[in-house]
């Protein structure tokens, strides 16, 4: 049957399951409904501005827009602006194209009182500006729900406005100094040409006019960042780079007024503004790639409930959870996560330590057990009374500790803010050196100034400052090629010095699901029955085993099985064609009056066909692809390859013996790892975590250079410096080797301006330098850095 | 009298390319390139319609603008 598109979100379809109305198609009542909304409110021109993308048919599983009126989520997230209007910050779901943003934009202003919607596309964040008067968040919510999408509040949080504030700062004094810079160039020309053809000095006094009207800004303006490093730099008793540019600059722009206004010489206005915009460019390119630790946080506090439901006098009250005392029963339910430690006073079921613990496997808690805050509970609805209060519950306390542990993490001095120390400090003395000598030999005062600055000119870092950042620039690209992603680029140069690689077992190393190994079959039995048996649960396990059957068994016809239930942590009992069926684990055979005798430190799932067993599959965490030639490579850089692990150690052997690891620590907790990493740091190495899961991220907070799996989870991610986007060890080794490819070119580089200017500076000593040598010089060792960096991109294309 | 033609040729273009760069500028503060994704789309969001939205919006704005002014 031919395939008809849904009118709302595109997507194809049988024409017999849509729905009918009119004319038109739908895949579903909500995007029928969204279809007539967008009609009646005059916004259906987004169909024809959409254009070929699909769009997700909508889902309504929303939490109750009121949540967004109360006054704590006042507190936290709504800003109150100059006109006593509100502003709140919030991430809409769904945007998949410009036309999206269209119809949000479009669909808010037409709501009374809101007086502004402004989304962002590249990151889907919407500032929404509202009358409280005339209009309630919730209600916008709503609207936003309405026609399709859903929206999150964020933290705009202060570090983040300010990190954008600096970056448009930068734009603005790159473009005043790119703008006035290129002016500069052709009036340049002239005095160039002049210089060697002859020329008036009227003419030429109009020229240099013309220049210092242009270096004004560039000096003042576009180099202000300058002046403040270089004082900052004072302040803290050391010889900057920015003094130097400084320096140079400011003497070049001070003395070439003076021969403007007395009319004799050559002015250095073009130098000033070429050296003012070639460093301020390399800064920016630092910028542009710093990290911004602010988002962090955020991520971090989305994970975090917000919310619980207490029990007071019989009745269920959602309260926040600062206002939780220690006694308080709480209610958790299933998919809840939970914010606040306790002990379960009723109910039952099972809970996913993984985040805490890394153990994949789900651990059932019934009366008297604790619970954890910041574990999931999967089946289970539990009353539970509160043991500690939120503040000095588990999950915050780990949170705090991550907070403090990215504050204090350590940075490793670069090669080339080490180097411009010296550099500057070398450059300022043979300048001095330079005008006393030719002062004393003896030269007018003029001429020795002249050339004392023109040493400072000639040397003045345009390649020193551009050789690290377009190198990393050229390392993060050929990253991102490959599927790493490197967060800052001062991270690759910390890499590539890195002596240790710690490695987290679970999700790292292996593939975080257990796989079936082993299958041991003792009576023939409808394998259908047991797909069906196993898909209904969402136990690891049971879909280990899902994917095994699909994977082996050709035509497996799925079975019918009737009064299918899940037993927590035993397994699953179903009736098939009038006989009890029955998988899970050893408990759940022994209960059914089954006796086994395997036994075995892998999970063994077995099944049962009218109380006679049947088969046994054996399943395990099975290491990723490539895994023990990812390592040797690793180990062939000199690196020590060490696996960090929360579960047992035969586990751990098993799989460190099969990757070729020899050195683990096992039964570690997230303290633990942390612990070992920051033990490793005081012996002196630099330590490279790679893990993914929230067990991990003390640790990955606390190494010089964390790296993440792209599936890990989302706090992982932020926390990192670098995702390793197709999750497998190849590319970490691969992460490695690029790191050292541009910590040496970033090498390269440095000594390319260095030997560069151990051959002009003598020049300039010399007294030989004019103008237009100090402008070809400063372009030329520049293109020179550039053109070595980009040389390296094209070969490894 | 020659060298005053070139003053004024200079001071007439950098007056010209000032205008420009000032636009530029004023462009960045008031984030029209912040976004380049949607900037680039921009142009297919051009109609009398988006024009009276926007006009509509802004007496939006200066009505709200208002209120905080009004003498209590």
């Amino acid at each position: 049957m031919s395939k008809v598109k849904c009118d709302h979100c595109h997507l194809e379809f049988t024409d017999d399951v849509m729905i009918h109305d009119g004319e038109y198609r739908f895949c579903c009542k909500g995007c029928q409904g969204i279809f007539h909304l967008l009609k009646d409110e005059g916004l259906e021109s987004f169909y024809s501005k959409m254009g070929d993308t699909t769009l997700s048919p909508p889902t309504d599983q929303f939490e109750a827009s009121s949540n967004f009126d109360t006054p704590a989520f006042t507190e936290r997230f709504v800003t109150t602006t100059k006109e006593n209007l509100l502003q709140v910050s919030l991430v809409i779901e769904g945007i998949h194209c410009a036309a999206c943003v269209w119809l949000n934009e479009k669909a808010l202003h037409r709501m009374e009182g809101v007086i502004e919607a402004h989304i962002n596309y590249t990151n889907n964040k919407a500032r929404i500006t509202w009358n409280p008067d005339s209009v309630k968040l919730s209600a916008i919510i709503d609207m936003i729900r309405a026609i399709g999408y859903n929206a999150f509040p964020y933290d705009a949080s202060l570090q983040e406005v300010r990190a954008n504030k600096e970056r448009k700062e930068y734009y603005l004094r790159m473009a005043v100094a790119t703008f006035a810079t290129m002016n500069m160039m052709w009036i340049a020309v002239a005095q160039y040409a002049g210089y060697f053809t002859g020329i008036t000095q009227d003419i030429k006094t109009i020229l240099n006019v013309a220049e210092w009207f242009l270096a004004t800004p560039v000096l003042f303006y576009s180099g202000w960042v300058f002046y403040r490093g270089a004082y900052y730099g004072l302040k803290n008793r050391s010889v900057t780079m920015d003094l130097l540019v400084v320096t140079g600059s400011s003497l070049a722009y001070l003395y070439s007024i003076y021969i403007t206004l007395f009319e004799k010489g050559e002015a250095y206005f073009d130098s000033v503004a070429m050296i003012i915009t070639f460093v301020l460019f390399g800064k920016f390119l630092e910028v542009l790639s710093r990290k911004n630790a602010a988002d962090t946080l955020d991520i971090i506090g989305k994970h975090i409930p917000r919310e619980v439901s207490i029990i007071e006098d019989e009745t269920i009250r959602t309260v926040d959870v600062n206002e939780v005392k220690v006694g308080d029963v709480i209610v958790i339910r299933s998919g809840e996560r939970a914010a606040i430690d306790g002990e379960v006073l009723s109910g039952e079921g099972s809970f996913d330590e993984s985040n805490l613990t890394g153990e994949s496997e789900p651990i059932f808690k019934r009366q008297g057990d604790r619970i954890i805050s910041g574990t999931t509970s999967i089946d289970a609805l539990i009353h539970y009374r509160s043991t500690k209060d939120f503040a000095h519950s588990t999950l915050s306390n780990l949170v705090n500790l991550l907070e403090n542990a990215m504050a204090q993490k350590p940075s490793i001095e670069q090669l080339a803010n080490r180097l411009s120390q010296h550099f500057s400090s070398t450059i300022l003395f043979l300048a001095i050196a330079t005008f006393w000598s030719w002062f004393f030999w003896p030269h007018s005062f003029d001429r020795s100034l002249m050339v004392g600055i023109s040493v400072i000119i000639i040397a003045c870092p345009c390649a020193l400052a551009l050789a690290t950042p377009v190198a990393t620039l050229v390392g993060l690209a050929l990253g991102a090629k490959r599927g790493i992603l490197f967060k800052s680029a001062a991270q690759i140069e910390t890499m590539a010095k890195a002596t240790m690689v710690v490695l987290d077992k679970t999700g790292t190393i292996t593939q975080g699901r257990p796989e079936v190994v082993y299958a041991n079959l003792f009576h023939p039995f409808e394998k259908g029955v047991l797909y069906t048996l196993v898909s209904s649960s969402k136990h690891p396990i049971s879909r280990g085993i899902m994917e095994y059957l699909e994977r082996t068994e050709e035509a497996m016809e799925t079975g019918v099985i009737e009064e299918a239930r899940e037993i927590p942590a035993r397994g699953m009992v179903g009736r098939s064609d009038g006989m009890m069926v029955a998988g899970g684990n050893a408990l759940l055979m022994q209960e059914l009056g089954i006796e086994v005798t395997l036994s075995s430190d892998q999970s063994l799932f077995y099944y049962a066909v009218d109380n006679v067993l049947v088969g046994v599959y054996e399943l395990r965490d099975l290491p990723k692809e490539k895994a023990y030639a990812s390592i040797e490579r690793l180990k062939k850089s000199d690196l020590r390859v060490v696996m960090l692990t929360g579960d047992h150690e035969a586990a751990a052997q098993r799989v460190a013996q099969e990757v070729g690891i020899d050195e683990i620590h096992s039964h570690l907790t997230p303290e633990g790892k942390a612990a070992f990493i920051e033990q490793a740091h005081r012996d002196g190495h630099i330590i490279v975590m790679a893990g993914d899961g929230v067990n991990d991220l003390l640790a990955l907070a606390a190494a010089d250079i964390a790296i993440a799996m792209g599936n890990g989870s989302d706090i992982a991610i932020e926390v990192s410096d670098v995702v390793l986007m197709n999750d497998s060890l190849p590319s970490l080794s691969e992460a490695f080797g690029i790191s050292r490819k541009t910590y040496g070119l970033i090498k390269q580089n440095l000594i390319i301006s260095l030997f560069y200017n151990s051959v002009t500076i003598p020049l300039a000593m010399m007294g030989y330098v004019i103008p237009l040598i100090a402008a070809i010089s400063m372009s030329v060792s520049s293109l020179l850095v550039v053109g070595n960096s980009m040389r390296v991109r094209w070969m490894y294309k | 009298m020659d060298s005053w033609v070139i003053a004024m040729m200079l001071g007439a273009s950098l007056f010209l390319g000032g205008i420009a760069l000032a636009a530029f500028l004023w462009g960045i503060k008031n984030g029209q390139f912040d976004d380049a994704t949607k900037m680039m789309n921009q142009v297919q969001y051009d109609d009398e319609a988006e024009l009276n939205d926007a006009a509509n919006q802004q007496r939006k704005q200066e009505a709200a603008g208002k209120k905080e002014y009004k003498p209590e």
